[in-house]
């Protein structure tokens, strides 16, 4: 079976390895009602997500991380995606990470107020920052904070994850499966097949 | 009532059993064809052109299911063509993956398309090399096959003179992405080949059948039948002749035998009733895929075969060979950073192959026999899965993902593991199905062999990458676990000494002159080569020699 793209495996192992059983929840942003499937009943979207798995203080927590992670700025985000809501959906079909997840958000809000005196989400937006750093770029990364970059890794694939399966993660990527292609599609490049110019125009 | 007595029974309708079928009932052979599961319905099992954003898990699929499926294949998109009902076991220090399709079409309705011949340096390795034994079959006498089903399905690519790879008629070939020709020149600059793979997929219409339309979505299932699959290609040819019956649902459990041990019929469980069946006919055709075949063989327990029809020489289930897969080398290539988006995937098909180009003049020229082929891919994927390669979070992370975008480069080696005796399968002593069937039980390890190709594709793949003006990024840790890439052969070899192979060089059995195989459980080894397009050349022969023996008299007509 070549050419069945050994890297889209490793999307699929991001979230797949354990045994739940899930109530489908009541999506107010993603939901599978999609145009041909016609089910309008599905479209109709609840003014609150009640999260399946976290609870309201956790939920808050995941909603303020995804947006750091891929904020709205200028373009949408995680938030307008509903990617908060793609990752309840996800942890709360899947017990193996369940533990993960709620650790490492009591982790975090460990740390934030033992430096800052808050819980993570009554800080401000640069303290916030400041906390995620170290957990997010290697750089930055400080001994002792090994729980808290796991976690940051795993809520980053999350949300990774759930904006760019979203209809909005898409079109922020221009993916071309939104297209239909009359024939195979070619290099526009001619005359210059290593592309030296492309990359020039680009440096 | 007298039973009803076909002219030949056929386990199985994937490529081998397809091509078996269509060849029999055209030749006006009554056949009767039983599939372990059911019949699919483009319409409702395949992904139809949905997104991930349609699907309840993304398309990723509820975790608990997820849990319990094999492999990449099977996901929220095609969950309901994947079958694992059927169970099997590992030996102390196995490990497999193996996905299943039972439905009508088996793996046809899924596969990669990659549809290369084998060539004379593949029949011949035993002779140029010392290593096993040849094939029974020339080149020269399979290539007209060959010719025959590249016309009937439809072969994308180029006529490229490479001494591994005899040409055939093909279709135009995909055309080369940007990535293709950056790539083309680190290989032009390292000595190695980049060329258009040949893909059964359809670049233009062909034989009734549409073009591609470029959906992307072809491992999910083609809606419009664009590439080669068996329900679309095959299975409606032999229907046309009124003379097929498909038992559905039908899970085959052993061949029936008279006194003389020849065969009978196939004994089946009916999944949907439970009950056990029995169909008659004057010759069987066996073509369940190699593991299955062997596991129904080994079942199919007598006085005439207390360890298995056709299974004197002890040789069913022995031999396994399979394709080694794993991520070569990893990087991008900074010439396409910040590009506009390109439908690199949209065909969703290996593009380009880099085709065996070691041991070519000497077949001891590297530190292992025989050869691999990589396929190299990239561009703008479905899923930025790099992504989370990246480092840190926020604008400049968002900005980074759409600018390295179009720019991921990967190759994947396909690599033929060696035929050993300690790689084989046999039967559960313990463990049934839940119809009572023992279950297969497998044994394997990659060869010393197999895993000196992995390392050097490792290095060859890097240069490549660094020659192009890419950055390497690294490489898979390990080749993925056997059984990922669905190309198990071997474990009824063909060969004119019956003490040693199952088969006739016609995939006839020694033992049981009405009993035939014709799926790659008769191949002598793996090749670097995508087993399917063999599959179907060497069943095609298989089926005409059948034909024959029936026009001699040796099986009489119903």
């Amino acid at each position: 079976m070549a050419g069945q793209g050994i890297r889209r495996r490793e999307v699929l192992r991001i979230l797949g390895t354990a045994a739940a059983a899930a109530q489908f929840p009541g999506f107010s942003k993603w939901a599978f009602a999609c145009g041909h499937v016609g089910n309008a009943a599905l479209q109709i979207k609840p003014a609150i997500y009640h999260p399946q798995f976290f609870t309201a203080a956790e939920y808050a927590m995941v909603e303020r991380l995804a947006e750091m992670i891929i904020p709205s700025d200028g373009t949408p985000g995680a938030k307008e995606a509903g990617v908060a809501e793609f990752i309840d959906f996800m942890v709360a079909s899947d017990p193996e990470v369940q533990y993960g997840f709620r650790m490492g958000l009591a982790w975090l809000n460990a740390h934030a107020e033992q430096t800052d005196g808050k819980r993570f989400v009554e800080l401000t937006p640069e303290q916030q920052t400041s906390l995620l750093e170290p957990l997010g770029f290697k750089d930055k990364a400080r001994p002792g904070e090994e729980t808290g970059r796991q976690f940051f890794r795993m809520m980053r694939e999350y949300t990774v994850t759930g904006f760019y399966t979203s209809e909005i993660g898409y079109k922020a990527l221009d993916n071309p499966a939104l297209k239909f292609y009359a024939e195979s599609p070619e290099c526009p490049h001619h005359g210059d097949p290593e592309h030296a110019h492309v990359a020039q125009a680009h440096s | 009532m007298a039973k009803q007595i076909y002219d030949v029974i056929v386990i199985g309708t994937g490529a081998g059993g397809g091509m078996a079928i269509k060849t029999l009932s055209e030749a006006g052979l009554k056949v009767c064809a039983i599939n372990a599961g059911r019949r699919l319905d483009p319409e409702k099992d395949f992904r139809y052109h949905r997104m991930p954003w349609d699907m309840k898990y993304r398309g990723l699929d509820d975790p608990k299911r997820r849990a319990q499926s094999f492999g990449y294949m099977d996901n929220e998109y095609t969950k309901a063509a994947w079958d694992h009902e059927i169970p099997f076991t590992v030996a102390p220090g196995t490990k497999w993956m193996w996905p299943r399709c039972n439905a009508v079409g088996g793996k046809t309705n899924f596969w990669g398309r990659s549809s290369a011949r084998f060539g004379e340096i593949d029949l011949r390795a035993a002779s140029l090399d010392g290593y096993d034994v040849d094939w029974p079959v020339t080149y020269e006498e399979i290539s007209p096959f060959y010719t025959r089903v590249e016309k009937m399905i439809g072969v994308a690519s180029t006529v490229q003179n490479r001494p591994s790879n005899p040409d055939g008629s093909y279709l135009p070939p995909f055309k080369f992405r940007c990535l293709d020709f950056i790539l083309e020149a680190g290989c032009n600059k390292v000595g190695v080949p980049y060329l258009p793979d040949r893909c059964a997929q359809l670049t233009q219409p062909h034989e009734g059948h549409p073009a591609c339309h470029y959906c992307g979505e072809c491992t999910t299932g083609c809606d419009v039948g664009a590439f080669f699959s068996t329900p679309y290609f095959l299975l409606p040819k032999a229907e046309a002749t009124k003379n097929l019956d498909l038992r559905t649902n039908a899970l085959a459990k052993n061949v029936l035998v008279d006194q003389s041990g020849q065969a009978t019929g196939v004994a089946y469980i009916d999944r949907e009733t439970k009950q056990e069946v029995e169909v008659y006919g004057r010759a069987v055709v066996v073509a369940a895929g190699c593991i299955e075949s062997s596991r129904i063989m080994l079942n199919s327990k007598s006085r005439h075969w207390p360890n298995g029809i056709a299974n004197s020489s002890g040789q069913v289930g022995r031999n396994l060979c399979d394709h080694l897969y794993g991520e070569s080398a990893r990087g991008y290539l900074p010439q396409l950073l910040g590009q506009p988006s390109f439908p690199d995937h949209v065909a969703d098909s290996t593009i380009a192959w880099m085709p065996r180009w070691q041991n070519l003049k000497d077949p001891h020229e590297e530190k292992f026999i025989r050869g691999y082929s990589v396929y190299p891919d990239g561009g703008c994927t479905e899923f930025p899965w790099f992504a989370n390669d990246l480092d840190g979070f926020g604008s400049s992370f968002k900005r980074e993902i759409k600018r390295r975008y179009p720019s991921p480069v990967t190759f994947g080696i396909q690599a033929p593991s060696l035929r050993s005796d300690t790689n084989f399968m046999d039967l559960d002593p313990e463990v049934k199905d839940p119809y009572g069937i023992p279950v297969a039980r497998m044994h394997f390890e990659w060869d010393e062999n197999v895993l000196k190709m992995w390392e050097h594709s490792k290095q060859v793949c890097a240069e490549v990458l660094r020659a192009a003006g890419g950055v390497l990024e690294g490489s898979g840790e390990d080749p993925e676990i056997p059984g990922w890439s669905l190309h198990e052969t071997g474990t009824c070899r063909m060969g004119n000494d019956p003490k040693r192979f199952v088969t006739n060089r016609f995939g006839q059995t020694h033992d049981v002159p009405n009993l035939y195989v014709c799926d790659a459980s008769v191949f002598l080894n793996c090749t670097d080569k995508t087993t399917t397009i063999s599959i179907l050349a060497f069943s095609l022969r298989t089926s005409e020699y059948l034909i024959e023996n029936f026009r001699r008299g040796e099986h009489k007509a119903a």
